[in-house]
């Protein structure tokens, strides 16, 4: 099954943190978004392997952006 | 005298140079990122020129195309704001390139003051008190051990090049020597390309005081009273007043002396302002010089009368100050309050669009507020979270913190979260009211009024 990791706060991509074929666990900081100049961390939902990453660094991300793609 | 004037900027400080410019009788150019290009000051400036995309890197810090509307929007004079560019040096030299003035000091202070360790330097070559610790940079952790040996924990680790609260390590003992020099070392290197620290013993609770100048490169240097900002979060001021509640009269006169030294020490023109601490047995200690207009100059123009943009503006244009330190005149008390789109509990950041928007009953040398809103304007994710300065006059200090509580209460913004909760929160304490303030009230202030509530942000 695959989770989309998303974007929970606008802003821009500060940096990805995992690689694709990385093991991570649900709560696991899987990205960073500077919002106001203020570094927010993404968590991964739920355990996975990162399937794809779909953003990089300075891309503007909305509410419910997609940012990286778990097989679960 | 300047005729059209390009200002390099965003949001409330571009409203705040266009006013400054219409009194002046000078043409306007604003530039703005694609997120901002519905900003409502884009239709009062006889120009605007779009910049680049929302990532401030592509638009607000890209120097290659501000110059590009210089050229073609034919500015003479380039207003930097602050943050962004304001203080960076290869844009003051590019904007001298194409023949347009740097409405700031010249490129050879943003140069030295770049550097913390010449700073000191000068400072101590002026007679102006630093914070004890090392005036030069250290090699490595032999030399802290050697500065401990003799002075003693804790210390703080600086990175000579660092700023914007990045690349400070308190150090606390010797057991977090070894790890504290290389955390800063490495941060030095990745943040600013420079991992050349120094060191300075702790000042425990300090004050946060600092002088507003003006200096116009011909030998004339005018002091315009100190700014208390002790009221700070994650090195970010929220309250700033004039005068501060425990500067006396001699100190003052003594920190006007200190400037005035080492402005001209640097070659200073333009407005500047100079930071000093003050410790808890009260001796100050200069600390940085800001080479840029700062967000809190309304508090010093409410309290001398003074338009500091203006003159900021004369300046840049040759002419001389025309007043001396005897024409400065500070009456009352004035203070201002930062409102950010941030929530007031968490301190989360908080972008949007804004649905509704009350403004209090203005009132004119008494409560006034510098902002860039308007009704369906977005606050977009992308830049600092400032919106508004209220800013407040009253001939007491006591009633300057009146005006500015109704200011705030009256100010109603719909739409998005603001920290206006937390300004009255500290402008109702008890301890704020007495005057008794240090960078560390925020702190006690919160962990007190919010209980259980688990801060998101664990340094606040």
């Amino acid at each position: 099954m695959e989770i989309t990791v998303k974007a929970h706060m606008p802003g821009l991509v500060a940096r990805v943190v995992v690689n694709e074929g990385d093991k991570v666990t649900a709560g696991q900081e899987v990205a960073v978004i500077n919002c106001m100049k203020t570094e927010i961390q993404v968590f991964a939902e739920s355990d996975g392997v990162v399937k794809s990453i779909l953003v990089k660094e300075w891309d503007e991300m909305e509410i419910g952006s997609p940012m990286i793609i778990l097989e679960a | 005298m300047i005729k059209k004037l390009l200002i390099a900027n965003r949001g409330e400080i571009v409203t705040r140079v266009m006013r400054a410019c219409r009194d002046l009788g000078i043409k306007t150019v604003v530039v703005y990122s694609d997120a901002d290009k519905n900003m409502f000051y884009l239709k009062q400036a006889d120009e605007a020129y779009n910049i680049g995309p929302a990532n401030p890197v592509k638009s607000y810090l890209n120097i290659g195309s501000i110059i590009n509307a210089v050229k073609e929007s034919g500015a003479d004079a380039v207003h930097p704001g602050y943050g962004f560019l304001s203080e960076n040096a290869s844009f003051a030299e590019a904007v001298y390139g194409c023949g347009a003035t740097w409405v700031g000091p010249p490129t050879s202070v943003l140069n030295s003051i770049d550097s913390k360790c010449f700073c000191r330097s000068i400072a101590t070559e002026a007679g102006v008190p630093v914070v004890p610790g090392t005036i030069n940079t250290i090699e490595g952790v032999d030399d802290i051990y050697r500065f401990t040996a003799e002075h003693g924990y804790p210390i703080v680790l600086k990175l000579d090049k660092g700023g914007g609260g990045k690349g400070i390590e308190l150090v606390k003992e010797e057991g977090q020597v070894k790890e504290a020099f290389e955390r800063i070392s490495r941060i030095g290197m990745l943040a600013f390309g420079h991992p050349e620290c120094y060191i300075e013993k702790e000042i425990i609770n300090p004050r946060h005081i600092e002088i507003q100048f003006l200096a116009d490169g011909l030998g004339g240097c005018v002091c315009l009273g100190e700014r208390e900002c002790s009221i700070q979060r994650r090195y970010q001021k929220i309250i700033e007043e004039s005068p501060s509640p425990v500067v006396t009269g001699e100190e003052r006169k003594k920190l006007f002396e200190y400037t005035r030294k080492l402005a001209l020490a640097m070659g200073y023109q333009g407005a500047g302002t100079m930071e000093y601490l003050r410790s808890e047995d009260g001796n100050f200690y200069f600390m940085e010089v800001n080479a840029r207009l700062q967000v809190e100059h309304p508090v010093t123009e409410f309290l001398t009368g003074i338009d500091i943009v203006q003159r900021q503006l004369t300046i840049a244009s040759g002419q001389g100050l025309e007043i001396g330190q005897e024409d400065v005149e500070m009456k009352g008390h004035a203070i201002e309050a930062r409102v950010y789109a941030e929530d007031p509990v968490t301190f989360c950041p908080s972008p949007g669009t804004i649905k509704k928007l009350d403004f209090p009953e203005m009132d004119e040398g008494a409560l006034r507020i510098d902002h860039a809103l308007e009704e369906g304007g977005t606050v977009p994710p992308y830049y600092d979270p400032l919106l508004a300065k209220v800013i407040a006059w009253g001939p007491t200090r006591l009633k300057a913190i009146d005006q500015l509580k109704r200011g705030l209460t009256d100010f109603k913004i719909e739409g998005i979260k603001t920290t206006i909760p937390v300004n009255l929160l500290i402008l109702g304490s008890e301890r704020f009211a007495k005057g008794d303030l240090n960078t560390g009230f925020i702190e006690a202030l919160f962990t007190k009024a919010r209980g259980d509530v688990k801060p998101l942000w664990p340094n606040m």
